[in-house]
């Protein structure tokens, strides 16, 4: 059999199963509930594997194999630190709460959560704008992935690759929900955990063995091996915390915490996800190895496809090309769902109260991850270079908006509107300007975006009205 | 040196990454007690 078939097949065979996913999924979604949050039922490995596989999209295992391409081994602490402070930690600080507090309240949506905690509509449209606004650019750059890969490993033109995965997603997701969303990326996670293993397995058979990486690295530039190494600490460091403490902000993320069944299976949760992130070292572990093996290679993103394209078999190959796939794949329908529910839940009902029959919600929500969807992958044919620029600001724009007003709102009943309204746009112009004027002293904009959104949420909460005590004592229960 | 030639610290990211599996089974089983959950 040849390359091109054994990659087709393992390729089709896999969008097939999704699709049945999604028809089945389908008919389990009867209500708005059940296609934003899967009815509140989801259980621990299905949360907990489809977190993984929303966290890390194809942008960086493709990217995180770069980026260990090009400044070596002390990258495998961005991998570590996804896994403490944005695995491990986020679902013992946030989770518990999230899913007790959003239950109470009885909200859906981060930007909801927001609404009902600080009792405001601008917190509700404001992040929702910013989710909307930013996040179709993350998706245009996952599409953008995804379709360079399929380009470099299957020979199929671009604009096909995308057009392919982007129907199938959006089929997935209109019918199925997020219910879909969830169950194809549990099987998802399997794909890349299994992609990224035997890759390793592969790469260090390659090279000898891991000593032989680090010796043939070393010869190379002691930096490639040391920390902070080649990199230093600023930009090593300030990477590791946006794409870490960054996920305590991402809506696509957090959202796995009201959907989870209850208290008791978040516990399971917590280990199985905290498992399954560990695989988040794997593509700079990698990366570093096609340093040492392919040290010529332009284009460090193509550190990844290089690797599986020459230690392993077609087969093997094929299927790190699925789980490149796949992780695109279950970002861009998490965020396809979040972006949904954005627009039509906290936008139009929300925060312009629109008065919408409830069983035109789901209608409505459906409509619009379609046309979302659709409008990201017209982008994505042909992405004007401000959208390109503007990706690179969409994690450190969104969690600067929202990662204070939620820990400050579930931690510290003084958190005031005023103090969360000035943490929000405070946190996010901040970001903005900092990326905007090219990020100086090599430190991302998230860092800046946070220290001011911090800072503001504490000094205008301590300087306003705190709110009703019965509204605290209904969110925070009888103490 | 550090095991695999790995320098100690560049090494340390691999004891982190396990150090948290340990830590989530310790809370999972004996630091965490939900008190009222709602959802049962």
């Amino acid at each position: 059999m040849n390359e091109a078939f054994i990659y087709g097949l393992v390729i089709i065979l896999y969008l097939a199963l999704l699709i049945l996913i999604g028809l089945i999924m389908g008919r389990r979604t009867k209500n708005i509930e059940d296609f934003y949050i899967g009815g509140r039922q989801i259980g621990p490995w299905v949360t907990a594997l489809s977190f993984v596989a929303a966290y890390f999209s194809s942008v960086v295992i493709i990217g995180g194999g770069g980026f260990g391409y090009m400044f070596g081994m002390s990258t495998l602490w961005i991998g570590a630190i996804n896994v403490l402070l944005g695995c491990t930690i986020c679902w013992i600080v946030l989770g518990p709460r999230v899913r007790r507090f959003t239950q109470r309240l009885n909200t859906m949506t981060i930007p909801g959560f927001f609404g009902k905690r600080y009792r405001s509509s601008f917190v509700v449209v404001f992040p929702a704008l910013i989710i909307i606004i930013f996040m179709i650019f993350y998706n245009v750059s996952i599409l953008k992935g995804m379709g360079h890969i399929f380009e470099v490993l299957m020979n199929i033109p671009y604009t096909y690759a995308i057009l392919i995965a982007g129907i199938i997603i959006l089929f997935y997701v209109t019918i199925g929900g997020y219910l879909a969303v969830v169950w194809t990326s549990f099987v998802q996670a399997w794909v890349m955990g299994l992609g990224l293993i035997l890759l390793t397995i592969f790469s260090i058979k390659a090279i000898g063995g891991v000593s032989q990486a680090n010796q043939a690295l070393q010869s190379i530039d002691p930096g490639l091996i040391n920390t902070p190494g080649v990199w230093g600490w600023p930009g090593l460091l300030s990477y590791a915390l946006i794409v870490s403490f960054g996920v305590w902000g991402m809506p696509q993320l957090v959202v796995r915490f009201y959907s989870i069944k209850n208290l008791k299976v978040l516990r399971i949760g917590t280990v199985i996800a905290t498992i399954g992130t560990c695989m988040a070292l794997l593509p700079y572990f990698n990366g570093a190895i096609a340093r040492a093996l392919y040290p010529g290679l332009k284009n460090p993103d193509l550190a990844i496809p290089t690797l599986a394209k020459n230690v392993m078999s077609p087969l093997g190959s094929s299927i790190v090309l699925a789980a490149v796939v796949a992780a695109g794949m279950s970002t861009f329908a998490s965020v396809l769902i979040i972006l949904s529910s954005s627009m039509v839940h906290d936008t139009l009902i929300m925060g312009f109260k629109l008065n919408i029959p409830k069983k035109r919600v789901l209608l409505y929500s459906k409509i619009s991850s379609l046309v979302i969807g659709l409008v990201s992958l017209i982008i994505a044919f042909k992405p004007p270079a401000l959208v390109l620029t503007l990706t690179a600001f969409a994690w450190a724009v969104i969690a600067s908006t929202t990662l204070w007003p939620l820990l400050f709102g579930l931690y510290w009943k003084r958190a005031t509107r005023i103090g969360c309204i000035a943490s929000m746009i405070g946190g996010c112009l901040t970001a903005l300007l900092w990326m905007a004027i090219g990020k100086p002293f090599g430190i991302h904009g998230f860092i800046p975006g946070i220290a001011v959104g911090a800072l503001l949420m504490i000094v205008l909460s301590l300087l306003t009205p705190r709110l009703p005590d019965a509204h605290i004592e209904k969110i925070w229960g009888r103490s | 040196m550090g095991p695999l030639d790995f320098p100690w610290f560049t090494f340390v990211a691999w004891i982190v990454a396990v150090g948290c599996i340990a830590v989530s089974v310790i809370w999972a089983i004996f630091l965490y007690k939900p008190k009222d959950d709602e959802h049962e």
